[in-house]
């Protein structure tokens, strides 16, 4: 039943437009409904046209019969025949029930024959009447005066019962610049207002609204479109702020550029003239090295882990004297030493060195920069100016060239290999040992005895010391040795001697350990130990004493290996290492000869 | 004449309601509340003309919600010529114990108790064909998210009016009245068939949405009208 029906229907509908509602007559077809409308849903109409039947255009020829679906009651006609308007059937309030479907046909009594039927609802033709009282009211106007919003109001049409609850309206309000093609639409709105937002207002605007039932599709007519315009406020203000603002966005552009620049000075100054790198070593100040502050600069130095401050803490005043070779007139100049040992002196490193060494954080009370060879080699008791003969090198002649050789090889070596020698020099005392001569008169000094002696380091003024080196691992020589030996040494006591005391070495304060190197021979000078003494003649003194300062009258002041705490002595030449005092006294030029046996 | 069988439908109308009343209040059983422990317990108040509101929202949001569902459901599966099935308004709608005027001045000449009275039954009668679209509906491929859960939510929401509606009845009428729907599950055209093709289960659905649309404007139609009574009995007086 259900599929008979379905198909009549389609077969019916296939024809027939689906927007039945809209009055659209077809010219070309034979007589047909042209459309059936409701405005309130209490009544409707309908309207046929002849079509191309030229001859039915005569009223009564054509005639609607209609039927009611649910009561399934016969076909009646139209309740209602306009009068007034051509082909049009009017069912009033009695005839129009909402929820029941309706089925009207066209018929041409006469020949009996239907040319249109079709079915509907009411609500489904319903197109309300379009909303009254269209107003608007200025809601704001923006800040510029360009802009503003306003209100509209409107009430639903009074054919509609919106209040009963009959009808319940959508509404649709568009709007236009005037006379502009398109319009906008703003969305449904149930209610009785709506507000338009963002209009100019140098423009004049165009208002209308519509209205549908909710749950349909079927608007109604606009209503009469409404002029909405607001003047332009004409003030000074709207010709002024494109100039002004850009002047003034100018000016803060500039300002901001300008802190920007300020702000970022540093950065951009390292970004378009990046600094040259200036050499550095960590941890030290570049101001230091200006000023020549070395005292600070070798306390600095010592601090630093690689320059094993061990050395510097336990031994606690200069180890050896360095004298800087900075004429090389004094190298080239033969002098006596020269001669003496028979070899040229290019080197600079047979040289007492004054060395301003900065690695070397020796604990000296002498300014190594200003290296003084002469007070040095004033060192020499009984040896007062350059180029004078030394006594000890006049009287060891022979035996220093081979001193000289052995040592020089070694005293190249030791201004390198003293810092990493420096574990051997824990135990050093403060010996200093006379291993060459420079050309100069100054004197060469050579590690001494490893002696472990505990004594205070000047760590305090470490920096004002002249860095004592010693230069080579030759044997002490003293002044008293060397002239003994020059004297009554025999030629040759042999090799294997190594270290021939003598017993007159009885110096006072202690001179040395009586291990010194008394050979002659142009042999291979053995490499002396300083731990090995053979035969200490001596009593128990050691071999090697410190020179532990120097006198205004160069003499040279020694002290035993004891524990003596290290000062350094505000001398009135500052060149000199300041040396604990001697508890023996010192030995003075005079004193030497008395040492004699 | 036919406004003499009118009122003779109208008349039977009452006859039926009338003897159909002393049914329902046997088995009435008074609407309380219960809280979520299921203990009964006194409900908070609110008044009649708030809880009016509250019922025709429901009915407003049921009949907009239907509305989509119909055409959701016409643009998935109903093939462009037999749209104009829905102008037609539902032919075969499942037919009711009594029939409800279409006019608006009888509308307006029914009472209060018939007004609410009707819509409860409206409301009763289409909780079952509602299941049954759903189950028809998820047994389609392609059934769209949203058209399933339009109408599970009518599904829900048909109970909330419901209860309002009892409540309402309460109210107003001072009746009891029952609430399970089991009453009309006999008047109505069953609904258990087996499924036919799918041609013509789709055009049942499309029939059963177009139908239930109807009715939900009914509902909201009689509820209005019950509303404008209670604010203004003049203007909501025809003529």
């Amino acid at each position: 039943v259900i599929q008979r029906t379905i198909i009549s229907k389609v077969c019916v509908y296939v024809l027939c437009p689906v927007q039945f509602s809209l009055p659209v007559s077809d010219p070309s077809r034979g007589p047909h409904f042209t459309g059936c409308r409701s405005r309130e849903q209490e009544t409707f109409r309908c309207w046929w046209s002849a079509g191309i039947f030229q001859n039915l255009t005569e009223p009564g020829t054509l005639r609607v019969f209609y039927q009611t679906k649910n009561a399934l009651s016969e076909w009646q006609e139209c309740p209602d025949y306009t009068h007034t308007v051509k082909n049009e059937c009017y069912f009033n309030k009695t005839f129009t029930h909402i929820w029941t479907s309706y089925c009207i046909q066209l018929r041409s009594v006469r020949e009996n024959i239907t040319y249109d039927e079709t079915c509907f609802t009411v609500e489904n033709i319903v197109h309300p009447d379009p909303p009254i009282g269209l107003n608007w009211t200025l809601l704001n106007v923006s800040h510029s005066g360009l802009h503003f919003d306003i209100l509209v109001r409107w009430a639903p049409p009074p054919s509609a019962d919106v209040q009963m609850g009959w009808m319940s309206l959508m509404y649709q309000v568009q709007y236009r610049v005037r006379n502009a093609s398109h319009w906008e639409m703003l969305d449904l709105e149930s209610g009785t207002q709506q507000s338009i937002y963002g209009l100019h207002t140098d423009k004049e605007y165009e208002v209308r609204v519509r209205c549908k039932m909710s749950a349909f599709n079927n608007f109604g007519e606009f209503s009469d479109s409404i002029l909405v315009h607001v003047a332009q406020i004409p003030s000074k203000e709207s010709t002024f702020p494109t100039t002004l603002v850009l002047i003034f966005g100018v000016i803060g552009l500039v300002i901001l550029l300008v802190l920007l620049i300020f702000s970022q000075q540093q950065r951009l100054m390292v970004i378009f003239l990046p600094p040259i790198p200036a050499p550095k070593i960590k941890g030290i100040d570049p101001e230091l090295l200006k000023n020549g502050k070395l005292d600070q600069l070798n306390s600095l130095l010592s601090s630093q882990d690689m320059y094993k401050p061990d050395f510097y803490h336990e031994d606690p005043w200069v180890e050896f004297i360095q004298l800087d070779l900075d004429d090389p007139a004094e190298k080239n100049e033969s002098s006596d030493t020269q001669h003496l040992l028979g070899l040229s002196r290019s080197g600079s490193s047979h040289v007492l060195h004054f060395k301003s060494d900065d690695d070397s954080g020796r604990a000296s009370c002498y300014d190594p920069e200003i290296p003084n060879p002469e007070d040095l080699a004033a060192l020499l008791p009984g040896h007062s100016g350059r180029g004078d003969n030394h006594p000890l090198v006049s009287r060891s002649s022979s035996s220093i060239p081979d001193l000289g050789v052995q040592q020089t090889s070694e005293v190249e070596e030791t201004p390198i290999q003293t810092q990493p020698a420096v574990p051997s020099w824990v135990n050093m005392d403060f010996y200093a040992q006379v291993s060459d001569f420079t050309p100069a008169g100054g004197v060469v000094l050579s590690p001494g005895q490893l002696n472990s002696s505990p004594e205070k380091k000047k760590e305090e003024e470490n920096e004002k010391k002249i860095p004592f080196q010693l230069v080579s691992d030759g044997a002490y020589t003293s002044e008293n040795t060397a002239r003994q030996l020059s004297a009554d040494v025999p030629p040759s006591p042999g090799p294997e001697q190594g270290y021939q005391t003598f017993p007159t070495q009885a110096v006072e304060g202690n001179l040395w350990n009586g291990e010194y190197l008394v050979s002659t021979s142009d042999s291979q000078i053995p490499y002396l130990l300083p731990e090995a003494p053979p035969v200490p003649i001596l009593p128990p003194v050691s071999g090697y004493t410190v020179v532990q300062e120097v006198d205004a009258q160069h003499s040279l002041l020694l002290n035993p290996p004891s524990s003596q705490p290290a000062i350094c002595p505000h001398s009135p030449n500052k060149h000199l290492p300041a040396m604990p005092t001697m508890p023996m006294g010192y030995l003075t030029p005079d004193l030497l000869g008395n040492l004699t046996p | 004449m036919y406004l003499i069988k009118n009122r003779v439908n109208v008349l039977q109308a009452w006859l039926w309601c009338v003897s159909l009343w002393p049914c329902w209040l046997s088995h009435a059983v008074p609407l309380d509340c219960k809280d979520e422990t299921g203990s009964l317990a006194q409900c908070a108040s609110i008044s009649q003309e708030k809880l009016l509101d509250r019922v025709i929202q429901h009915a407003e949001l049921i009949y907009r919600v239907s509305e989509e569902s119909c055409t959701l459901f016409e643009d998935m599966f109903v093939p462009y010529p037999l749209h104009a099935l829905r102008s037609q308004g539902g032919n075969l709608c499942h037919t009711k114990p009594f029939p409800i005027p279409g006019s608006k001045s009888e509308i307006q000449q029914i009472s209060d108790k018939w007004l609410l009275h009707s819509v409860l039954m409206l409301v009763q009668s289409w909780m079952e064909p509602l299941i049954y679209l759903q189950t028809t509906l998820n047994r389609y491929d392609d059934a769209p998210d949203a058209l399933l859960n339009k109408t599970k939510w009518v599904s829900d929401k048909l109970l909330s009016l419901e209860q309002g509606v009892v409540v309402l009845i309460r109210k107003m009428l001072d009746e009891g009245i029952l609430t399970s729907s089991s009453i009309f599950e006999h008047t109505l055209t069953p609904y258990n068939e087996q499924s036919p093709e799918v041609l013509e289960s789709v055009l049942r659905n499309y029939n059963l949405l177009i139908c239930f649309k109807k009715d939900a404007h009914k509902m909201e139609t009689f509820l209005k009208l019950l509303k404008c009574r209670q604010s203004n009995k003049l203007s909501c007086v025809s003529y």
